[in-house]
Order: structure tokens, then C-alpha cells, then sequence
């Protein structure tokens, strides 16, 4: 795993004064049997995430957490090209998309990470996004890196069915099936914003 | 779906050559320092432990029975078109419960940690958590109206779950509307309105339930909800389990009862208490810490007992009914008398069982319930006795198959005997509650749900939460058999139906014995096991839920909508 301080040294990146590693990197440095890694800073859920940088279909570099998470409401799904075509999530969350209509890239954000990071170039997932007509970032990124960021969300292997819904404003998470009906996850997007976008429901389910 | 005899035999076989979940020795602490990730993600290993807090020096708190109000006070009257059978069942006592969020002191040594010393964050029922007990008897309807007056999300300080509410009373045999289903939720300045009939299922007394509890059942929110702090304890009384050993009526089983009344200076102030344990772990300022990304399950490293840490209580030298919850989100017990004592079990999932059943230990899965009989007359002024938990587990998906012993039980609680003279009229009967009749005739249908972790997802059938999805409709009036599978070999699944509960007919191919042979709400599935129980369907129609009640597992999409369909 690539300390902060080599990527700083080899993408030659000038990023603003981030913070370093989280607290709690210490206690458990000595014992060889832990692998540990430094974490991100900032929002409620920060020391979840490490402290690392992915790369968009568009070559774009940012700080996972500090630059595409903190202080934002986000959804985050996980696939590969590889995976795309034996569990394919991309077209039911192209329908999300649509749900979301002007709010994406406004104030709600959308990620998909790359469960293949070895394989899928940014080219490969510009054109497995293009595929689709999904206009949301799909994120690769140095192997270590990426598998320290499908830790923190619990992803073993290379498919995965879940998308988690994250509000950084509040703290709030939860994730739905990435297969779900597109309006369930739609309205977990309007249930978790705050502001004249919240809207407990999208449909009223209640009895009575 | 049917099982065919094969399968059933296969899934028999299995279970007999899986390990059991108990005996084997400790891993060993190189072992588990190996299998530990990286810093503050998943294992609890890895994820902060708790500030150190010495046990058994906070008392046990032992909720209030909530108090009735006027139903003239209520600003907005009871709609009565809103409640199945709301005129059959006229509601005699009327209650409110008010959720806030506040401070409670789960431990000194934790509230000494806590900004200005007030208290670790949390959400509570009238102020407190567990919140007050909903004491109700068989014959007399009740009406509880639920305000949520939590901050809006934007204004919250629990750093977890999400301030919307649905309060499912668990396994009373309730109208849907009032069940507490998920998306029957309301918001922060919202209210939501529950009739419990108080009928027993299908009219028959053998039906009776009797230790129930209530906790929030949100949609995607019920675990962080929960281990926000709401849940509480409800408790059903009828002519034969009274509560009062006293009770001169010829049926009466005179359990050891007198909740709240009597009993010497010192003491809990009463026979039948209530005990619900969530396992907590705390952030360095004395607040609930829990990792949402962890879709295992989540394990707290201090267990509470009524929301307090390893508290204690006074006991007099006599019988006491314990009434034990396992209010989760995760964690399983095997709960054990510190000297290996035995003890009485007469109800499982909160039903009184026929005979009483002598035991030392008892086995709880999340939201399993047993209440047991203690006879304190043993011991002598000033000894203690501990409860220990000696089931280990180390991560969420389920026991690991281990025994805890010596120094590494974990504390649940103490109790401390002290010296009195107490009259003590209670029993333990040789028979208690009659179960009702199976009738395979009546049999129409045989459903199959399948318990499985695919693709990431926590699966029922292969399939998640979609509320617009009818996974079974039985006809009201009818029975079915149903069939509950865990697919998986490493997890335990605890799975829940709302509104009946089921007898169970084979458990891996086997009939049930001693405290199987009950009518239970939660079948505690280990890995590979196959349970084959009975239903019937009555007395109301609507949207009911089955899932797993590891409530993490169940927020993680592992639950499915199945109706009540007029018959």
C-alpha cells in the first residue's frame, strides 16, 4: 500500500493542505500481525475511508473521501467491466439516473468503483459508461488502493449487489440493492437529503 | 414450494456433522490478531474498544410500567376507520409515548467521559431507555399513540440512524396498520397511531402471549434505531399468568409476580423484571459507536442489561421470574449462572411452555426471548452470583462456534443477595399452558424461505426488500407449513414473522423436545439448519413482513413482504 507521501511524490499532484493520517494509525503499529492504513479527515464518517486517490473514465485524480464524499450525498456502487457482463447493475441504475434527473452532479453525486482495478483503465470504463449512457464517475485507482476503499464498504470480490446511499452532511447511510426497483433508490436519495430537497417518500406507502 | 423428503434428509445429515456452535476451545489471540483489518473498519479487533468501565457498580434500571392517559387529552381523536376491528375492540386504557433525544446514562464511568458529564446520546420513549413497560391484560384493549419529536436529520447529534419511526410491538398478534411495518413510518413532528386488541389468536387462552417487547422497525434504519436506543419491554397478563402470586383463582399458575409492589427495603421492588440486553461498544466520548459498512453484523464489546453496562441488583432470598431479552442487533448468548447453578426456563419467545424445563444455560439469538426462574433461597446474605455470557463471537455473522470460559466470559450482570425474610407464596407449576392443537388436515400450502448471502446482498429466496413485492399471500382462515433454511455454513440467521408465531414439527429433521416444543415468533437458524414449523392465519388481514432479526442482515435487504389475504 502507497503511503500518502509516494503518491504526493509520484502523480506530482498539488493537492491543498489535507490532513494526514487519522489517529489510531499508532497503537497498532508494532504488532506485524495488523495491516493498517491511514485514514481520511474531515465529515462524520471520515475515519471509515482511507486516505487515498482515484482516477475518473476521464482521467481525473481526486481524494476519495476529502474531494468526492465529505460534505456531499452520494451514491456508490461496485463493478467491473468483467463483472458488468455476469451481474449487470449499470442499466438499472441508469434508470436511478433519470429518476435524478438535473440533481446529479448538482448536489447528488454518483460513483461507480471498479471491483477490477487491475484491468479496467480509465478508457475501459469511459467506454462501459458510454455503453450504457451512465454519466456519473467510474472510479479506478492504484489495486491496494481501491481494495482499501471496497474494505471499508465490505466488498469481497469482484461482484457486488449492493449500493450504498450517504448523505456526509448528516452522517446518514444506507444501502439498497443495486438490482432494486430504480424508484426505492431514487427515493432513498430524497429521504436522506435535507433541505427543499427532502421528501420522506417519492410514494406513500403508509397503511391507510 | 415443496421440500422433497431427500432434502430434508440431506439438510439433517448436514446438521449432524456440522460443529456444533458449542464446546471447542478460545482462538487463539495470534489467530485473531491475523484475521483482524485494517484500523477502524469491521472486526472487532480492529474497531476501537470501549473506555474501560468497571462492571457491576451501576444498579439495574428497571423501567416504569407506562401510565395511562385520557383519552380526552388526546388532541387528535382515535380514527376508528383507520383500525381493523377498532369497535369489537374498544380501547379501555389509553397511552402516549413521546420519542426524544437525550442523554442516558448507561454507566458513571461513561457519562464521566461525555461532554459536561450529561450523559451518553440517545433516543428513548418518555425519557427513557428501554422506555416504560407496556403492562397489558388479555380482555382490555389498548391504544398507544407514538409522537416522534426527534430532530430532523440536519439537527441530530446520534451520529447513527435516521430520526423517522415505526414501532412494531413484537410478536403481539396485531392488525398490520398497527404492526409497526416498515414503511408505516413517521417523521420527525408526525405521529403514529396503535390498537392492540388484546384478543387471543383465534380466541383460544392457550394462544396467550406474555413477555413481548416493542423497538423501532424503520426501514433500512431498524439496527442503528434500535441500538439508538428504542426498544422497551411489553408484558401480557391474563386469569392463569396474572402476575400476581397471590392469586386465589384455581388456574392460577401464582409465577413469582407482584411487579413493582412489595419486597423488602434494598431490593428491585418486585418478583417479575424484565431484563433486555443490547451489546454496546463506545466511542472514547462515552456515545454508541457502530460501523454502518458492516453488513456482517455489528458486535458491541459491553453488554447492557436494561440499557445499563454490567449493572447490579439486590435480590432477596426467594423465587424470581426473569423475563430475557436479546434485543441485539447481532450478538447471541448462552447465558450462565457464575457458580453453573441451574434454574427453571418456562417460556420460550416469551410463551409459557407446558412444563417448565430445568436447565444452567440458556441459548438467546436476536430477539429470542426465555423467561426463567431463579431461586435466590440458596444463597446467603451478602454472596453474589453473576450472569455470564459464555457464547463467543467475533464478528457479526454469528456465533463462532466456541465457548467461552473462565476469565474470558463476558459480564452481563450481578445479582447481590441480601439478607431478608421474605414471604414467598409463588411457584413453579408442573404445568403450565396447554399448546394448541396442530392439525396437518388443515394444511393447504408449503412455502420454503431460504436464507443466503449472494453477490454481498443478505438474500431471502434469492430475493431483497422491494415493499411493492407480495412474496406469499396465505387466505385468511387457513394453515400452512413453511420451511426456514439457512443456505449459509459460516452464519446464524434468527428469522422473524410478524403477526402468528409457529410451532415447530421437525428441527433438521428432528421433533422438537424441551424448550422447542413451544410456540416461537424467531427461529434461530444456525448454519445449514432446517426448521419445518406450522402456522395458521387469523383474526386479521394486511402487510406483514418476515426477516431476519439480525437487524443489521434485515437493513441489508434481507427481508420480504408476505399479506394476510381475506380468507
Amino acid at each position: 500500500m502507497n503511503s500518502r507521501r509516494t503518491f504526493l511524490a509520484t502523480a506530482a499532484l498539488s493537492v491543498p493542505a489535507l490532513a494526514g493520517a487519522a489517529s489510531g494509525a499508532g497503537n497498532l503499529a508494532n504488532n506485524p500481525a495488523f495491516k493498517d492504513c491511514p485514514r481520511a479527515n474531515g465529515g462524520p464518517n471520515a475515519h471509515r475511508f482511507p486516505q487515498v486517490i482515484v482516477q475518473d473514465q476521464h482521467k481525473q485524480k481526486a481524494w476519495f473521501y476529502e474531494q468526492l464524499i465529505n460534505n456531499k450525498l452520494v451514491l456508490i456502487n461496485f463493478t467491473s467491466v468483467k463483472s458488468e457482463k455476469r451481474y449487470p447493475i449499470i442499466g438499472n441504475l441508469v434508470r436511478v439516473q433519470d429518476m435524478l434527473a438535473d440533481r446529479l452532479g448538482d448536489d447528488v453525486n454518483m460513483y461507480t468503483i471498479s471491483t477490477d482495478p487491475y484491468h479496467d483503465t480509465p478508457e475501459a470504463l469511459q467506454q462501459l459508461a458510454e455503453s450504457h449512457g451512465a454519466q456519473w464517475k467510474f472510479l479506478t485507482g492504484q489495486p491496494d488502493d481501491i481494495r482499501e476503499i471496497l474494505h471499508a464498504f465490505g466488498v469481497h470480490g469482484s461482484i457486488n449487489g449492493l449500493t450504498w446511499i450517504g448523505n456526509e452532511k448528516t452522517g446518514r447511510w444506507l444501502s439498497k440493492a443495486s438490482r432494486q426497483h430504480p424508484l426505492f433508490i431514487a427515493e432513498a436519495v430524497a429521504r436522506l437529503s435535507i433541505g427543499r430537497h427532502h421528501k420522506p417518500f417519492l410514494v406513500d406507502l403508509h397503511s391507510v | 414450494m415443496t421440500i422433497k423428503r431427500r432434502q430434508i434428509l440431506k439438510a439433517g445429515a448436514a446438521a449432524l456433522t456440522t460443529p456444533a456452535i458449542f464446546g471447542g476451545a478460545m482462538l487463539s489471540k495470534t489467530a485473531q490478531a491475523q484475521l483482524c483489518r485494517p484500523t477502524g473498519i469491521r472486526s472487532p479487533g480492529t474497531e476501537p474498544d470501549s473506555p474501560p468501565v468497571t462492571p457491576f457498580t451501576e444498579p439495574l434500571f428497571i423501567p416504569d410500567a407506562l401510565s395511562p392517559v385520557n383519552p380526552a387529552s388526546l388532541t387528535t381523536p382515535p380514527d376508528p376507520n383507520r383500525h381493523q376491528r377498532f369497535d369489537e375492540f374498544q380501547p379501555i386504557k389509553y397511552y402516549e409515548q413521546r420519542i426524544t433525544e437525550g442523554y442516558w446514562n448507561y454507566h458513571s464511568e461513561l457519562t464521566q467521559l461525555t461532554p459536561n458529564q450529561s450523559g451518553s446520546l440517545a433516543w428513548m420513549y418518555n425519557g427513557s431507555t428501554p422506555g416504560e413497560t407496556l403492562v397489558a391484560r388479555y380482555g382490555e384493549p389498548v391504544f398507544v399513540r407514538r409522537y416522534n419529536d426527534l430532530p430532523t436529520a440536519d439537527q441530530i447529534q446520534m451520529p447513527i440512524g435516521y430520526p423517522a419511526i415505526s414501532t412494531h410491538l413484537h410478536n403481539a398478534h396485531t392488525a398490520s396498520e398497527s404492526d409497526g411495518y416498515p414503511m408505516d413510518f413517521a417523521e420527525p413532528g408526525q405521529f403514529w397511531d396503535h390498537h392492540y386488541a388484546m384478543m387471543y389468536a383465534r380466541n383460544d387462552p392457550n394462544e396467550a402471549l406474555a413477555s413481548l417487547w416493542y423497538h423501532d422497525h424503520m426501514i433500512d434504519f431498524t439496527a442503528t434505531n434500535v441500538y439508538a436506543g428504542l426498544s422497551g419491554m411489553a408484558i401480557f397478563y391474563d386469569h392463569i399468568d396474572s402476575g400476581d402470586e397471590n392469586d386465589k383463582h384455581p388456574h392460577a399458575l401464582r409465577l413469582p409476580g407482584n411487579m413493582r409492589f412489595g419486597g423488602a427495603p434494598g431490593s428491585a421492588n418486585g418478583y417479575d423484571i424484565s431484563l433486555i440486553l443490547h451489546d454496546v461498544r463506545f466511542d472514547s466520548s462515552g456515545n454508541p459507536a457502530y460501523n454502518v459498512f458492516d453488513t456482517d453484523g455489528h458486535l458491541g464489546d459491553l453488554i447492557t442489561v436494561n440499557r445499563k453496562v454490567m449493572p447490579y441488583l439486590n435480590v432477596e432470598r426467594r423465587k424470581y421470574r426473569f423475563r430475557i431479552y436479546d434485543g441485539g442487533p447481532s450478538r447471541f448468548y448462552e447465558l450462565q449462572l457464575g457458580d453453573g447453578d441451574p434454574f427453571f426456563i418456562i417460556s420460550n419467545d416469551g410463551n409459557l411452555l407446558e412444563e417448565p424445563v430445568e436447565a444452567t444455560s440458556i441459548v438467546l439469538g436476536p430477539a429470542n426471548r426465555q423467561d426463567v426462574i431463579i431461586d435466590f433461597s440458596r444463597y446467603s446474605p451478602g454472596q453474589t452470583v453473576e450472569f455470564f455470557n459464555v457464547m463467543e463471537q467475533i464478528n457479526g455473522q454469528g456465533p463462532s462456534g466456541r465457548r467461552l470460559d473462565g476469565p474470558s466470559r463476558m459480564n452481563v450482570m450481578q445479582f447481590r443477595i441480601i439478607d431478608s425474610n421474605v414471604e414467598d407464596n409463588s411457584q413453579i407449576p408442573d404445568f403450565m399452558r396447554k399448546l394448541p392443537p396442530i392439525n396437518l388436515n388443515e394444511v393447504v400450502a408449503e412455502r420454503e424461505w431460504v436464507f443466503d448471502h449472494d453477490m454481498g446482498l443478505w438474500t431471502v429466496n434469492g430475493s431483497f426488500m422491494d415493499p411493492t413485492i407480495i412474496s406469499a399471500a396465505p387466505r385468511q382462515g387457513t394453515a400452512e407449513i413453511w420451511h426456514f433454511r439457512n443456505a449459509g455454513s459460516s452464519w446464524a440467521h434468527p428469522c422473524h414473522v410478524h403477526f402468528e408465531e409457529f410451532q415447530v414439527l421437525e428441527w433438521n429433521g428432528k421433533k422438537p423436545t424441551g424448550v422447542l416444543r413451544s410456540r416461537k415468533d424467531v427461529a434461530t437458524l444456525g448454519p445449514n439448519d432446517h426448521a419445518k414449523v406450522f402456522y395458521r392465519f387469523d383474526d386479521f388481514v394486511g402487510r406483514y413482513v418476515i426477516h431476519c432479526h439480525n437487524n443489521v442482515h434485515e437493513d441489508n435487504a434481507m427481508m420480504l413482504r408476505w399479506d394476510i389475504t381475506p380468507g
